[in-house]
């Protein structure tokens, strides 16, 4: 998909979304579906290491693999948000 | 949840929200998980998986990652990973532990026997929300002396094959094992044969349903409504034995499946 294309077609959804949704029709909501992850990536590859983190909590305590994993592993899941 | 503890494996979850936003949300969903916060998507870039199709100046999707999920060891391999292209279907817990323990199903199983078999079709559970995936595991187990067919092979036989229906299914796909060769002497043919015990996996992907009712997405599903519905597993084959060769032959079981209550958008951070 073009860049451009893609981020108008973002752009113009995102707006119409935060009027309420009227304009939206279904065609239009799946091209924006499509623009989102159109080339998505994956990251690590099967096999590598992923890259060492810190992050905190929702309770602010920091974590990092090491605190997070089970005995056989993590199971880690990367979304978009929990506000919307 | 449970499942994957239950295999020593634990969950996390990355957003780029703050500690407020995250905090009312575990709250009021009552997450068993931590729920790390990215703020800014430094970790998300470091796994080079920040959503570079969002224009830099979009004021709330700038910073999400491409929706995924990596099964890491203790040392941090990636020891599986699964990425979608539309953040609306999610793969469910129990499929991961499927997927990567095998053996241990049986939470929603039902069983066929046949003068030439024993088979158990297997979902990964009994219960999942729309537009989740749930692994599929069918075990055949031949009585002695008979085979079924696998791909390839001449028309005039029926390989093998697992295919779901019913309103709630969307996108399904089940991967045999290779076959074995067999020379049949009565026949003089070399066909593909399952002798023994057989199992294949695969996945079942339940339609997605709008979980507001937003006009524009009326046409993508009829709404799924929450409650007890069916699946419908049809089982196609054909057995043979040395001496005996049966039609092609059809077994249609039916799985029960619970789809959950759709959640409440989330709250908002005080």
């Amino acid at each position: 998909m073009d860049p451009k294309e893609r981020g108008e077609i973002l752009n113009d959804i995102a707006r119409k979304m935060g009027a309420g949704g009227a304009g939206i029709n279904t065609a239009s909501w799946l091209k924006f579906v499509d623009a989102q992850n159109d080339g998505y990536r994956t990251g690590p590859a099967i096999g590598a290491r992923i890259p060492a983190f810190e992050l905190p909590d929702h309770n602010g305590v920091t974590r990092a693999l090491s605190n997070l994993t089970g005995t056989n592993g993590l199971l880690l899941v990367f979304s978009r948000s929990a506000a919307w | 949840m449970i499942k994957l503890q239950n295999r020593g494996i634990n969950a996390a979850s990355v957003t780029y929200d703050g500690g407020d936003v995250l905090a009312a949300f575990s709250k009021a969903y009552k997450i068993g998980y931590p729920m790390l916060s990215d703020q800014g998507s430094n970790v998300i870039r470091a796994f080079g998986i920040l959503n570079t199709n969002i224009p830099n100046d979009h004021p709330f999707m700038q910073g999400i990652p491409w929706p995924g999920e990596y099964l890491v060891a203790p040392d941090g391999t990636v020891l599986d990973k699964v990425f979608v292209p539309s953040y609306e279907f999610r793969r469910t817990a129990s499929e991961i532990v499927l997927r990567n323990f095998g053996a241990g199903v049986g939470d929603n199983s039902v069983s066929i026997q046949t003068g030439a078999f024993t088979a158990a079709i297997s979902l990964s559970s009994d219960r999942c929300f729309p537009g989740q995936e749930l692994g599929v595991i069918l075990d055949i187990h031949m009585n002695p002396g008979w085979h079924i067919y696998g791909k390839p092979l001449p028309e005039y036989y029926r390989a093998v094959e697992l295919q779901f229906s019913g309103d709630l299914v969307g996108n399904q796909r089940m991967d045999f094992p290779e076959p074995k060769t067999k020379l049949m002497p009565a026949l003089d043919e070399t066909l593909s044969v399952y002798e023994e015990h057989l199992r294949a996996s695969g996945t079942l992907g339940i339609r997605w349903s709008p979980p507001m009712p937003a006009p524009f997405l009326k046409p993508l599903a009829k709404t799924i409504a929450p409650g007890k519905h069916k699946v419908i597993g049809t089982l196609r084959f054909q057995a043979c034995s040395e001496t005996a060769c049966e039609p092609p032959d059809e077994i249609a079981v039916e799985l029960p499946l619970s789809i959950n209550e759709g959640v409440p958008p989330p709250p908002k951070a005080t």
